[in-house]
This record gives structure tokens, sequence and C-alpha cells, in this order.
């Protein structure tokens, strides 16, 4: 009889210890491990991003309590598996596009990274039509080499003698 | 007393600019209807007094700092007892008040250099010259007396109610109190944190000297304009005090820079920050003026162009000061907020219309033509056109990022934006690229004429060098492509002004016979101007490899490790040895300082102590994070204290960042420094045997003609 009742608690503790694994192993099938997020990954996306509330500092150097949230954030975010697009789109959101070293919104972006462009093109269009422009009114005097300068094809000998020239403060 | 002396000083200097305005004026008119020169001589010595008033002034705040009176509002706000001397006399420009009485002081300093040392060579642009200086001295003495004045002292008036009973004046209100100086001393601010440091020391002061300087021209120029002496008179009176400005810009630029790598704790030197653009403008602007007005001088060309140069870099200076004192735009820097932003865009605003409304009315009656017309595309002016347009480019694109774009957001599309580093480092590249190709292919080029063959042939040797060292790079394991393009074009301007300043050595030894070092000194003595020029360009070129190494091989992790772990990054490692929490220091900060060893391929090479300092006594902006660094020329292994565990001290945050060839943005600017002390240095270009013998012949009187102008230069 004592060595059936063993038995029995013996069988009860083995089904009790399955039982509670597969409880276990099934809570661990539900809750995947948490992927561990760096420093340096929390970094390469704060880097990307301006404090909403102070000035000009992006999140990765910001020494305030506030920053140090956003960057905790940021962690909790990666730990989610949110693309760093992503949270940057979450940042903008929230706290509006001052917070991204260029604007996300697409007119905004445009203005800001296409005009520069424009204009240095149009600039350069129109430094180069004024120097064509002058050239071609060129008179004849000018097609000789100025004084201080080495003359086209010039012999290489004369150098010295115009550097001379030159040193002696004998030019136009 | 310091006070009543410190007010009163500023106000007389107010009154003297004034005057030195009206007497410029006046003998200006007289001297039209063939008058005496005595109003003009007035207004001379009235910018001199201007000065010396103003020196008492800054004198009196100084001595207030020093004998710490605390009843004085900005001495109270910018020190406390705990303070060390240095940094109490250089909390003059610690803030907004203080800053504007230096900066005036300074711009009255120039005024009346100019006026002494020019006096005699550009006697006929003075009247006007004096009017315009005197008048930009003469707004900011007001904005120091009117709207920040550091001499406000703190009154208690007992029978006010009691939110009204703290009061600040100059001078003491009826009924009123000094509050007890005991109460004061204890409850001083003391200077901001981020400012005690010698790089901030004497960083303000240089970019401060840069800004005013190039006051002088502007008011030379202003000056030919107003007066129709549209020679090159003012070309040659302000071209070495341009470069005197531009010098001191430069310093303050790198200094600024090396300040943010030291203290602001993210491992570099320059974040694109709107106050920094606010000081790169001008210097750029002003670059393009310096380059452009040898064609002036040579040529007889781009007159109209030179005047808008000078006119904008003084501009640009105004703008600057506007944006980031006002807080127009936010920036680390906001500290300067204050009230002066409505009186000094109406001073920037007027002054840039009078002056180009001025300069549309010369030219519309025909007197800024060219003397001359281009050469040719590839000859060196049309070159400079380009190196001007590139100069123009980089300021519109840095102006556009720093202040256009997030001001016009916010005014037409309300929505707040920031152009950060990732907008400059995308739009300032390829500007960049075309200016280093420009500063080696122009000086090769001649001037009035030239053609690609020549130019061809006068490129291959530096090309063939410049391509030899990308060799020694490539065999180095530097394989990034971007990387050898850029540095193969950074190295040809180099090597151009390297070959061409050895070209000139060889030449004059073989025709004098003397040893090397006796050649290069008699180029650079003899023509100073073009020789420091090279090592002006030199000193870019070690900058520009300094800055792409440093930008696109940088590296950086960032770990917590236990008192003995290590962490390792590109060959190093850095073991974390022991934290020496709540140091006190002898000013009253908190120290917490981290010992860490620094070790390469296992063998030990440095100890260095990052640290977080904290100022219990400041409210804000009360820690400062100081980088431990150690330098060569390849690197600096760089690394930051982050956090710590504060209880058991037993574990710590470390960010560390190496930084390839960043020592050499620091090499280089000291090159650039001696190149633009080399260029501005004066030279008498005729022998001293015939200058004597031309003074012997012209006996006593004043210099005139060849030397006179000679002299000038």
């Amino acid at each position: 009889m004592r060595l059936a009742a063993a038995v029995g608690l013996i069988v009860l503790f083995f089904v009790l210890q399955g039982l509670a694994a597969r409880v276990v192993v099934a809570q661990d099938a539900e809750t995947p491990a948490t992927p561990v997020v760096t420093d340096d990954q929390v970094n390469a996306v704060a880097k990307t991003l301006y404090c909403p509330v102070c000035e000009n500092i992006t999140l990765d150097t910001c020494g305030t309590a506030a920053c140090a949230d956003w960057r905790y954030e940021i962690r909790l975010q990666l730990e989610s598996g949110r693309t760093i697009e992503a949270i940057r789109e979450d940042f903008v959101r929230r706290f509006g596009d001052r917070v991204v070293g260029t604007p996300l919104d697409p007119v905004l972006r445009a203005l800001s990274l296409a005009l520069p462009y424009a204009a240095a093109v149009l600039g350069l269009a129109a430094a180069v039509f004024v120097v064509i422009r002058l050239t071609r009114r060129m008179d004849r005097s000018a097609m000789r080499p100025a004084a201080g300068t080495v003359a086209e094809g010039a012999p290489r000998a004369d150098y010295a003698d115009q550097l001379e020239r030159d040193l002696a403060g004998d030019r136009p | 007393m310091l006070a009543e002396i410190g007010v009163f000083t500023t106000a007389f200097a107010l009154l003297t600019a004034l005057y030195a305005v009206g007497a410029a004026l006046w003998g200006e008119r007289r001297a039209h209807a063939g008058g005496r020169e005595a109003f003009t001589v007035s207004a001379r010595n009235a910018v001199i007094l201007t000065f010396l008033l103003l020196l008492a002034g800054s004198g009196s705040l100084l001595a207030a700092l020093y004998t710490e009176e605390y009843q004085i509002a900005y001495v109270w706000s910018v020190t406390n007892p705990q303070m060390p001397m240095f940094y109490r006399l250089t909390a003059l420009w610690g803030s907004q008040a203080g800053s504007l009485l230096f900066w005036t002081l300074l711009m009255s300093a120039f005024s009346a250099a100019a006026v002494t040392l020019n006096w005699r060579s550009h006697r006929r642009l003075m009247p006007y010259a004096i009017i315009y200086m005197m008048a930009a001295v003469a707004f900011f003495a007001a904005l120091v007396l009117f709207v920040e004045n550091p001499f406000d002292r703190w009154w208690i008036l007992p029978d006010a109610s009691a939110d009204l009973q703290v009061v600040k004046a100059a001078l003491i209100p009826a009924g009123a109190e000094a509050p007890s100086a005991a109460r004061l001393a204890e409850t001083a601010s003391g200077l901001n944190p981020m400012l005690r440091h010698f790089g901030m020391a004497i960083h303000p002061p240089m970019l401060y000297l840069g800004f005013v300087g190039f006051v002088i021209p502007f008011a030379f120029a202003m000056s030919a304009l107003a007066s129709g002496d549209l020679s090159s008179s003012w070309i040659k009176a302000s071209r070495r005090w341009a470069l005197i400005a531009w010098l001191f810009l430069s310093l303050g630029l790198i200094l600024g820079g090396r300040w943010a790598y030291d203290v602001l704790g993210w491992g570099g030197y320059w974040g694109w920050d709107p106050v920094e653009n606010a000081a790169f403008l001008p210097w750029l602007v002003g670059t393009a003026f310096l380059h452009s007005i040898m064609i002036q001088e040579k040529r007889g060309m781009l007159k109209t162009w030179n005047m808008f140069l000078v006119i904008f870099t003084f501009s640009a200076v105004i703008f600057g000061t506007f944006a980031t004192r006002s807080g127009l735009v936010d920036s680390v820097h906001s500290f300067a907020r204050s009230e002066i932003g409505f009186p000094m865009f109406g001073f920037w605003f007027l002054l840039t219309l009078s002056a180009v409304a001025l300069i549309l009315w010369r030219r519309s009656r025909g007197e800024l033509r060219d003397e001359r017309h281009f050469g040719g595309i590839l000859s060196r002016e049309s070159l400079f056109v380009l190196n001007n347009f590139v100069f123009v480019a980089l300021t519109i694109a840095i102006f556009w990022g720093s202040f256009g774009a997030p001001i016009i957001s916010e005014l037409v599309m309300n929505t707040n934006i920031t152009l950060g580093a990732e907008y400059f480092k995308s739009v300032t590249p390829p500007l960049f690229i075309l200016m280093y190709i420009l500063m080696g292919v122009a000086p090769l080029s001649a001037w009035g004429v030239a053609s690609m063959p020549r130019l061809g042939r006068a490129l291959l040797l530096p090309v063939l060098l410049t391509l030899a060292t990308l060799a020694l790079f490539v065999a180095d394991g530097t394989t990034h492509l971007g990387a050898l393009f850029g540095y193969g074009i950074v190295l040809l301007a180099g090597w151009v002004a390297l070959i061409e300043t050895v070209r000139g050595v060889l030449a004059r030894q073989k025709a004098h016979r003397e040893p090397v070092y006796v050649s290069l000194l008699s180029l650079f003595a003899r023509n100073p101007r073009r020789y420091g020029g090279y090592l002006i360009h030199l000193g870019i070129t070690v900058i520009g490899i300094g800055v792409i190494g440093s930008t696109l091989f940088q590296q950086e992790t960032q770990q917590t490790l236990s008192v003995g772990e290590s962490l390792s990054i590109d060959g190093y490692s850095l073991r974390f040895d022991e934290l020496l929490a709540g140091q006190i220091s002898d000013d009253g900060r908190l120290m917490d300082i981290a010992l860490v060893t620094v070790l390469r391929d296992g063998v030990e090479i440095a100890r260095l102590r990052p640290r977080r300092d904290f100022f219990p006594q400041t409210e804000g902006m009360n820690t400062m994070t100081i980088a431990g660094a150690h330098s060569t020329l390849e690197n600096d292994f760089y690394v930051l204290l982050v956090e710590w565990e504060p209880i058991n001290q037993n574990s710590a945050t470390f960010k560390v960042y190496i930084n390839p060839l960043i020592n050499l943005v620091w090499w280089g600017s000291i090159l650039l420094i001696f190149g633009t002390l080399a260029a501005g240095w004066k030279h008498e270009v005729l022998p001293a045997r015939l200058r004597q013998e031309m003074r012997a012949e012209e006996g006593a009187a004043a210099p005139t003609g060849r030397l006179a102008r000679k002299g000038a230069q």
C-alpha cells in the first residue's frame, strides 16, 4: 500500500512537472526573447534626431534628462522591431519637422534641398554668361599677355626675369 | 563709483562719435568749397577720443569684475566669489551687455587705428570713412547705453509694492537703497560653465576683432562711393585692413572649433550650428573679396562686384550678430538673447539698403565701368570670377540652411524646421570640391590670356605628384573611392602652391647663387602677398585632408564597463580603472573623473581622465563634459564619460571616438595663420638705398608720388 502510494506520488510529480514544463514552453512561445539593442544602435538613430526642446543639439549628445528619456524610448522602439525610418517618422509626427536635420515632408524637403542647388546653377550660369559676354568684347590690346605674366609659349628661361620683375613690383 | 564712470564715459563716447560724424560731414562740405580742413581734423581727433572714452568705460567694467562689485547687475550675473580671477576678467565678454561694450570698444579701436595710420596716405577718403565708422560705433554705443547697459545696478525701493521693490538702473532712483553686499555675493550666478575654458577666453575676442575689423574696408568703400573717388585708392586703403579682419575671423573660427571639440563633448569641431555659420558667412564673402580685389588692382575690373562684396561682408557681420543675439534662430549660444533685435535689424537693413543704393547710383552714372575686358575663359581673372561664384554660392547655401529656410518656413508655412548637418553635408561638398579645383588651377593661369595647352602643361607636374601621393594613400590601405577623390582634389591645390614656391626659390637661387633659405626668405620678403597666399593655400589643403579623414573615417562606440573591464575599437582597447566621484575643485565645481587606460595592440599608450563637471551654484546648463584625448598625427583617441553608477561607482558608460587625421585641421590652421601674417606683411618694394636717396631728395616734405603710394600699400 505504501509502495503504491509512493509510486502514485512519483507519477503525480512527473505529471505535474510535465504540465509545468509545457506551461513554461507555451509562455516562451507566446513572448519571444527581447532582442538586445546596443548603445551604438540607439545612438545611430539618436544622431539623426534633434532634441525637440533644446536648441540645435542632436539626441545622442544632449545631456538633459528629457533627452535621456527619448533615447530610452528609441531603445524600446528598436527592441520592438521598428526601423530607423519608422522611429524618425514617429518623432516627426509628435514633435514636428524640426526634430530632423532635413524635413521629411516632401514639400519642405524639396524647398530646403533643391533651392540652394537651383540658386547655385543659376549663379554659375550667370557667372559663365558674364565672363563669355565680356570675353567677346575683348579688345585687341587685351590679346597681349598682361605685364607680370608669363606669355604664352614663353621660353622657360624667361621665368627668372619674370619673377624678378614680379618681385620688384613692376606690375600693372 | 565704477558704474558712474562707465555710464558717463560711454555716454560721452556716444556724443563724441556723433560729433565726429557731424564734423567730418561739415569738414567735407567746407573742403569742397575750398575751405580749411579744421573740421575734418577735429573729426579725426573725436574718433581717437571716442576710443579713449570707451577704453575708460570698458576699464571700469573690468575693474568692477576684478573688485567683485556685485551691485552691478552684469557683474552679479556673470561672476561669483568662487570664480578664479582669470575667468572673472574674461567675463567682460561672457554675456550680452558686456560683450556689446567690448564689441564697441574694438570697433572704435579699429577706427582710431585706421584714421591714424591712413590719415596721410588716404586723406581724400577720410571724411566719409570717419562718417561711416563713427555712425556704426555710435549705433553700438547707443545700444550699450539704452538697451543693454552693463552698468545697471540693483536697487531696492523700500516704499514700493513687494513685486516692484527690486529694480535695475544705472543711476540711483529717488528713494532707493543699495542691497546688502553680502546677500548679493551669496546669490551671484557665476559665468556660464561652458565659457569657463581657455579657448572661450580668447575665441570671442578674436571673433569680435574679425567682425568689427570689416568696418574699415566697408567705410573706405562707402567713402569712395560717397566722395566719387572711385579709383583703386579705396582698395589700397582697405586691403590690409580686410586681411587683418580676415586673420582674426579665421583665428576666431579655429579657436571656436577647438573649444567645441574640447568642451561640447560630441567628438567633432564643426556642428553647422547657426552661430558658427553666422561667423562663417562673413569669412566666405571676405575671402571672395580678398581674391577679387586682386583683379581690380591688376586689371581695373570688377569694380561694382568688389563694392558689393565688401559691403555684403560687413552686412553679413551685422546680420549674423542680429540673428544670433536676438534669438531669431535658436542655438546653443542663445545666452545672448535680448531686446536688441529690432534696433539691430533696422541698422542692418538701412546699412545694406543705403550701400546698395549708392553702388547702383554710381553705376548708373557709368563711374564703376571696368577698364579692361576678360581675356579668355581660362585667364586668371575668369577663374577668379568662378572662385567668387563658389564662395558666394557657399554663402547662399549656408545662409539658406541656417537662417533662410527656418525663417521662411515659420513665416510662410507656419512650421518650424531645422536644417542640420544632414543638409549641409549634402549641399556644400560639391561647392567645396569646385573651390579646391580652382585653388589648384587658378594660380597656374596667366592674367589676360591663357590657353588650354599651356594650362595643361603647367598642371602636368602637380597632377603627377598628386597621383603619386594618392598611390601612397592606397598603399597605406585607403580604398574608399570618395575619400581618394577628395584627397586628390585637395592635394592638387597643395602641390600647386608648393611647386610654385619651390619654382620661385630655384629661379632665385640660379640667378643670385644664394642658399635655399635665403631665396625662400627673399621671396616672402619681396612678394609676401603671393607667397603668403600660397602658404594659406597649403594650410587650407592640410585642413581639407584633416576634414576628409575625420569625417569619412570617424568611428565611435558607446559601452558600459565595470571596473577592470575593457572595450575595443579599431585596434585600440580602453580599460576602466577607477571612478573618482565628487571631487571638489577650487572654483566650487564638482568633478566626477574616470581613470582609464588606453592600449594599442596590448601595449599601454596613455592614461586618460575623462570627466563630467557639475556647477551646483549655476542654474540651467550647469554641466560640462570634458573629454580625455590621446592625440597623434594619425588620429585622436577621444573618450567621454557619459554616465556612471553613483552609489558603488563600479560601472560607467563611455563613448569613444577614433578621429583619423583630425590634428591636421589644427596644423593646417596654424599654416593658414602664418600665411595670412606673411600676406599682410608690409613690404617695401624699393631697395632701402633707393628709398634713402629719394627721401634725401624730397627733404623734410611729406612723402608723395611713387614712394608714398608704395608705402601706403
